[in-house]
């Protein structure tokens, strides 16, 4: 029977030796008889057959045969194709056949023939019996049809060879063992020829299905659910473990499997599997799959770290698949960054791994020490009870492990080779200062390390030689690593890569949770809007895009241009630095601004910062945490932050000599002289070196540093050096304007020389620490006074701005710049001869009145300013000639002497009777003749008449204006205060006028000497108050004593208001008021 | 793309120009402000005119007068995709850059064709196929933009020459049209380089 033959031979690994054993003639020749008997019959029989006996025996050959099909077949196949011929033929009458089953199961009868023949009609015989229900008939039929298609066989060759008849049938068995003898040499060959990985092949395909694949074996795809376990199936049971502990376990239950296997004693389960792990939450548990919880205790019986007595869970069906589930496990490599989780000391640090065990349960890592060097030890013992272990206060710093420290307290516990300088302390290994450590996986935590570049520089510093040996790709690696999700915002134009939608394009409208809506803009799909899972999309840019890199690259907040698009790497070239930079795609984001990154803090790029007080760099490069910066020896060094010093701002006003001396300035454009000839823009000048910047290089974001002295310039900003008369900038003053000094000639305002004004004054402060304090000032120096407290015995210094004036009299504020400003003009020039001759009398009264006024007579020696005015024919001709006179010359030079001899004394007495009179009453009573009277007694008075100007006239009341603080000097002592204030005045009023009326000589002679001597200091203090007046009168009397000429009264009117103008331009207006007043008056 | 386009500016006066010709002054100055410069995402290359100059206004506090000048001018704005001449300024590995103008244009080493290769050792160092196409310092090119970014008073531009048409340009037309001429006839003739073709055709238009 054909069905059985098979099922045995399928369950025979040793049919193919026997198959191929000649088998015996005298068989053969039963069988062709019975075939040649039934031919006929078995033919009908067959055909007649069933359809479900077909289908059954069918299934069965399926089946049974289906793992030593191809095996046993295939090498044959060749040579049964053609012997089979007929085979086929019958073959295809039967519909309901396969024709490849079919062809297998004359092949498997006809070895069964074979087997049968050599060996056990028996077994056959029982078979048989197994299915007599079915196939008591058949069976017999099938043997038939069997035999049938054997002789057939035969027939066929015989036919082939010779038409034989069939009595000769015997003969063509003979014939048939021939062909096996042949066909066995010839598989011989075959094999022989193939090599051993082809046998292995045949041998995997013949005995490696032989278990599962029951049912389906045919089937090319078997839906998953039918593979799921059944309640058929073993049951598989989570037995708890110590953790940590599981793989060996299961390795160990291998190896029990392994040496009991054939042994009376065999581990009676069917697998065994853990899914430890560090982050699993099925660690701590195998798994075991048996048919029963018994077999399961006795396979683990004994086993280590297993626990098989303690409840045992029996995993339900449906968890089953479940619990195959693969999962990536993370992979670690020697220089990846983790962070320890335990020991709880060290919870959270940084590590890198130096290795991974073999069975990738153990990594060495290496980290920074937390040692207290014992420190602590002490107070622990103390209360005498023993800490819990743990963290006991707060875990010592992070520190290199120190040799020295180590020996302090612990010298017994340390040891360890110095030149290795590898450590053994307290139990635990230090190599360079770093701890190293084997520390299990789970205890590592590998995802989401974001080692931040601090913490890295530390162990890269570490190295022996102290120089820095960062290992950029393992950091980039476990940044990347971090799996920060990319987030896609509402705008961004995004690419399905994956999946159903593969190749849409659109722009996300809507984001939530991890799903995206899109709003596609190409392809057929355009103007729709789907919705598709995070996964699979990748933000997608053009060359040319402007993009900002965002997330975790180590670019971040580089922009640049997008230039080379590649899957999701995009190559960019930064705005920065133009240079190109490859990120992912998910790392970009479209840059709405320019510029972007260049700046830490307070730090950006370009920007001078100093390192130490030496040095000065540029900065050249920005990253996250870090800056490359350029110093002034061309030298470049990355920097935090922190050692930055401080940041030196721009100075624009700075200023370099190139070599050849020209100054060059912030964005001029250089180049240098020797060397490289780099030419550049400056962007900074420190000292002797400037930082130039330029577009030809890349190279240190193109900046370099040159000496000053070594570059030429190429271009000064705004032409300065290159173009002067480019033309005028039409936003500023016209310089054709100011070409004509003529024009504002006079407007200048006189500088003050000499003694400063200010001096002797009572002043009161304005602001400070002595705000509202009163004192005199005892020195001066352009901007400060040094103040001499009345409340308290000190002497302070002020600025001069923050003074108040104070009539020391009446306590009145009083300006005394302003009022010398006129007054000192009125009497300035004059006031300066005379006064300058006081000076050196002695008398610093004239000084003080002369104080801004004499200026101009000084200036006119000094400045060239007040040369032409004085030089100048027309508007004072008629000076010249006083210049010319002999005694006046005399005066701004060396002759004061002369001049103070007479005229200035004179004056001063005349000044003394005007002080006196200065009291308006006084000049109104008076009259001007005393006064000039003295003037004309210091034969003064003829000099100017002998002027004969104006001008001079006006000036005249200068020395009025002079004369006048001369009483108030004198006030200072006895006569100051007559004159000061208007109330003693009359005293002394008697007298002056006296002096002036009755004797102008010795008025004028006494006058000057109290004036000269007495109380000079007040002098400049309460001159001004008359001193604004004298200015006006001045200019009356002036004419006065030019009375003698024609030109008085009405010039004097005239004049007298120009004369201030002449002198301090803004007092014309008083001046003028005071002229009017007393031309009144007179 | 060049452009004759109306503007507006305002433009101040010192007082110490206020007189007759201010409006002559008014356009000088208008001139010396604008000409040359970039507007954002044009650069002003001329005025031709000026046009509506309006009465001058005292500003409070410094004196100046403004005036708001209506002017034409001639601008250029690069657009994406347009093909523009350009002359290589400097060559480095990662490309070149050029200046188009006053557009300073960059022209990746991935957006050349394949076969044109960055080579260090040539001085000064160059992109070529190492046959007739040689960009270095100075060489004209014919560029695509492919991008452009613009920045207060400056403007950049990413440039293409991965195309038919660009690239290496013969610095003359007429001269690139003579050598395609003579180039043909020589290779007809014999089988002569053409970069040798080339320098020969320099040293002609030398002499």
């Amino acid at each position: 029977m054909a069905s059985s033959a098979p099922f045995q031979f399928a369950g025979d690994s040793d049919s193919d030796d026997d198959n191929f054993n000649p088998a015996p003639a005298d068989n053969s020749d039963d069988e062709n008889d019975a075939q040649a008997t039934h031919r006929a019959a078995g033919k009908t029989n067959r055909r007649a057959s069933s359809p479900v006996a077909d289908n059954d025996q069918n299934d069965d050959d399926e089946e049974e045969e289906r793992p030593s099909k191809s095996a046993s077949k295939r090498p044959r196949d060749a040579d049964e194709e053609d012997e089979n011929g007929a085979d086929e033929e019958e073959e295809e009458v039967d519909a309901g056949r396969n024709g490849y089953d079919e062809e297998d199961d004359e092949e498997e009868e006809e070895d069964d023939d074979d087997d049968d023949d050599v060996q056990h009609r028996h077994r056959r015989k029982r078979r048989k019996d197994h299915r007599a229900a079915f196939f008591d008939i058949e069976a017999e039929v099938e043997d038939e049809d069997e035999a049938e298609d054997e002789e057939k066989d035969g027939e066929e060759i015989e036919d082939f060879i010779d038409n034989a008849h069939p009595d000769d049938i015997a003969e063509s068995g003979h014939l048939d063992d021939d062909r096996r003898h042949r066909e066995l040499d010839r598989r011989r060959e075959i094999e022989a020829s193939m090599d051993a990985e082809k046998q292995a092949e045949i041998l995997r395909a013949r005995y490696g299905k032989r278990a599962p694949a029951r049912g389906y074996g045919e089937m090319a795809v078997v839906p998953k659910r039918l593979l799921l376990p059944s309640v058929d199936d073993p049951g598989i049971w989570a037995v708890r473990c110590k953790e940590g502990k599981e793989r060996d376990v299961v390795f160990s239950i291998m190896r029990r499997i392994e040496e009991r296997s054939n042994t009376k004693d065999e581990v009676p389960i069917t697998a065994a599997f853990e899914r430890g792990g560090p982050n699993s939450v099925m660690k701590g548990y195998i798994y075991v799959e048996a048919r029963r919880q018994n077999d399961i205790m006795i396979a683990l019986d004994g086993v280590l770290d297993v626990y098989p007595r303690t409840k045992m869970i029996l995993v339900e069906l449906k968890d089953m698949p479940d619990l195959l589930r693969v999962t990536k496990t993370p992979n670690l490599e020697p220089g990846a960054w983790v962070r320890l989780k335990k020991p709880a000391k060290h919870a959270g640090d940084l590590a890198q791994v130096l290795d991974v065990t073999e069975n990738g349960l153990e990594a060495r890592v290496r980290f920074i020490p937390r040692l207290d060097y014992g420190v602590r030890d002490d107070t622990s013992s103390t209360d005498g009870k023993r800490k819990r272990p743990g963290m006991p206060g707060p875990r010592p710093p992070q520190r290199l492990f120190s040799e020295v420290e180590a020996r302090k307290r612990h010298p017994r516990y340390i040891q360890g080779n110095p030149q290795t300088n590898t450590w053994t302390y307290m139990g635990d290994d230090f190599e360079n200062g770093f701890q190293v450590k084997d520390i299990k996986i789970q205890q590592l935590e590998v995802k989401d390390v974001n080692p931040t570049l601090e913490e890295v520089t530390r162990f890269a510093s570490g190295s022996e030689d102290g120089t820095e040996n960062l290992d950029l790709k393992a950091l980039a690696a476990s940044l990347k690593d971090s799996n920060t999700n990319v987030a896609y915002v509402p705008g961004d134009v995004i690419e399905v890569y994956e999946g159903e939608q593969r190749g849409v394009v659109g722009k996300a409208v809507n984001v939530q949770g991890d799903i995206v809506t899109l709003r596609v803009t190409e392809g057929d799909l355009a103007g729709q809007t789907i919705e598709v899972p995070n996964k699979g999309l990748r933000k997608c840019f053009l060359a040319g895009d402007h993009v900002k890199v965002i997330g975790g690259s180590r670019f971040r907040d580089e922009v640049g241009m997008v230039v080379k698009i590649v899957d999701d790497r995009v190559t960019l070239l930064t705005d920065q630095t133009n240079t190109e930079i490859t990120v992912f795609s998910k790392d970009l984001r479209e840059a709405s601004d320019i510029g972007g990154q260049g700046s830490i803090g307070q730090y950006s790029l370009l920007d001078l910062v100093q390192l130490d007080p030496t040095t000065v760099g540029c900065i050249v490069k920005v990253d996250r945490e870090s800056m490359v910066v350029l110093d002034q020896n061309g030298d470049t060094k990355q920097v935090m932050p922190s050692q930055i010093a401080n940041k030196l701002p721009k100075r624009r006003t700075a200023v370099a000599a190139d070599r050849s001396g020209s100054e060059i300035r912030l964005d001029d454009v250089v180049r240098e002289y020797g060397g490289q000839q780099r030419q550049g823009k400056i962007i900074h000048i420190h000292r002797s070196f400037i930082f130039l910047h330029s577009n030809a290089t890349t190279e240190n974001a193109g900046v370099f540093v040159t000496r000053a002295g070594n570059v030429s310039t190429i271009a000064a900003k705004g032409g300065r050096a290159t173009n002067p008369n480019s033309g005028p900038d039409l936003s500023a003053m016209n310089p054709a304007l100011k070409r004509n000094p003529a024009g504002n000639n006079n407007m200048q305002p006189p500088k003050t020389f000499g003694r400063d004004r200010a001096l002797g004054h009572t002043v009161s402060i304005r602001r400070g620490g002595y705000k509202a304090l009163v004192g005199i000032v005892k020195d001066t120096t352009d901007t400060h006074a040094r103040v001499e407290l009345h409340g308290k015995n000190k002497i302070v210094t002020v600025p001069k701005g923050d003074l108040i004036y104070k009539d020391k009299v009446t306590g009145k504020t009083i300006d005394i710049y302003s009022r010398s400003g006129r007054g000192g003009f009125g009497g300035g020039g004059r006031g300066g001869f005379g006064g300058s001759g006081d000076r050196s009398g002695g008398s610093r009264t004239p000084m003080g009145a002369g104080g801004g006024e004499r200026t101009p007579a000084w200036g006119s020696s000094k400045s060239s300013a007040r040369t032409p005015a004085w030089g100048r024919g027309e508007t004072s001709g008629s000076r010249t000639p006083a210049w010319g006179d002999g005694s006046r010359t005399a005066n701004p030079y060396e002759g004061s002497r002369t001049a103070y001899g007479d005229g200035n004394r004179t004056a001063y007495g005349g000044a003394t009777s005007y002080g006196g009179g200065s009291r308006t009453p006084a000049w109104s009573s008076s009259a001007k003749t005393p006064a000039h009277d003295g003037f004309g007694h210091g034969s003064k008075t003829p000099a100017y008449g002998a002027g004969g100007s104006d001008p001079w006239g006006s000036k005249t009341p200068a020395y009025g204006g002079v004369s006048a603080p001369t009483p108030g000097d004198s006030g200072a002592d006895s006569w100051g205060y007559t004159p000061g204030a208007s109330g003693g005045s009359h005293a002394y009023d008697a007298p002056t006028p006296g002096a002036g009326l009755g004797a102008p000589t010795p008025a004028a002679l006494n006058a000057p000497t109290p004036g000269a001597y007495s109380a000079p200091t007040p002098a400049a203090i309460s001159a001004p108050t008359p001193g604004a007046w004298q200015g006006g009168w001045g200019a009356d009397t002036a004419p006065t004593p030019a009375v003698g000429a024609p030109t008085p009264a009405a010039s004097g009117g005239y004049y007298g208001a120009p004369t201030p103008a002449a002198y301090g331009g803004a007092p014309e207006t008083p001046a003028a008021s005071g002229e009017i007043r007393y031309a009144d008056d007179d | 793309m060049f452009f004759l386009h109306n503007l507006e500016r305002r433009v101040t006066l010192h007082p110490s120009y206020f007189g007759r010709n201010m409006h002559e002054l008014v356009t000088t100055k208008l001139v010396k402000d604008v000409e040359g410069t970039c507007a954002g995402d044009y650069y002003i290359i001329a005025i031709m005119d000026t046009f509506d100059v309006s009465e001058g206004r005292i500003l409070p506090g410094s004196g100046l007068a403004e005036f708001t000048v209506g002017y034409r001018a001639v601008v250029w704005r690069p657009f994406k995709g347009e093909v523009i001449d350009a002359i290589t300024q400097t060559v480095n590995p990662h490309g070149f850059f050029a200046q188009a103008g006053p557009l300073r244009l960059f022209v990746s080493s991935h957006l050349m064709p394949d076969e044109i290769q960055y080579d260090a050792s040539a001085t000064p160092a160059q992109f070529t196929n190492n046959a007739d196409i040689v960009i270095e310092q100075g060489t004209h090119v014919r560029v695509k933009i492919i991008g452009l970014r613009t920045e207060v008073g400056e403007m950049w531009a990413i440039g293409s020459i991965n195309g038919d048409f660009l690239g290496y340009v013969a610095p003359n037309h007429a001269l690139s049209r003579a050598a395609l001429l003579i180039m043909l006839l020589l290779q007809l003739s014999a089988g002569v380089g053409s970069r040798q073709i080339a320098m020969a055709l320099q040293l002609w238009a030398k002499t």
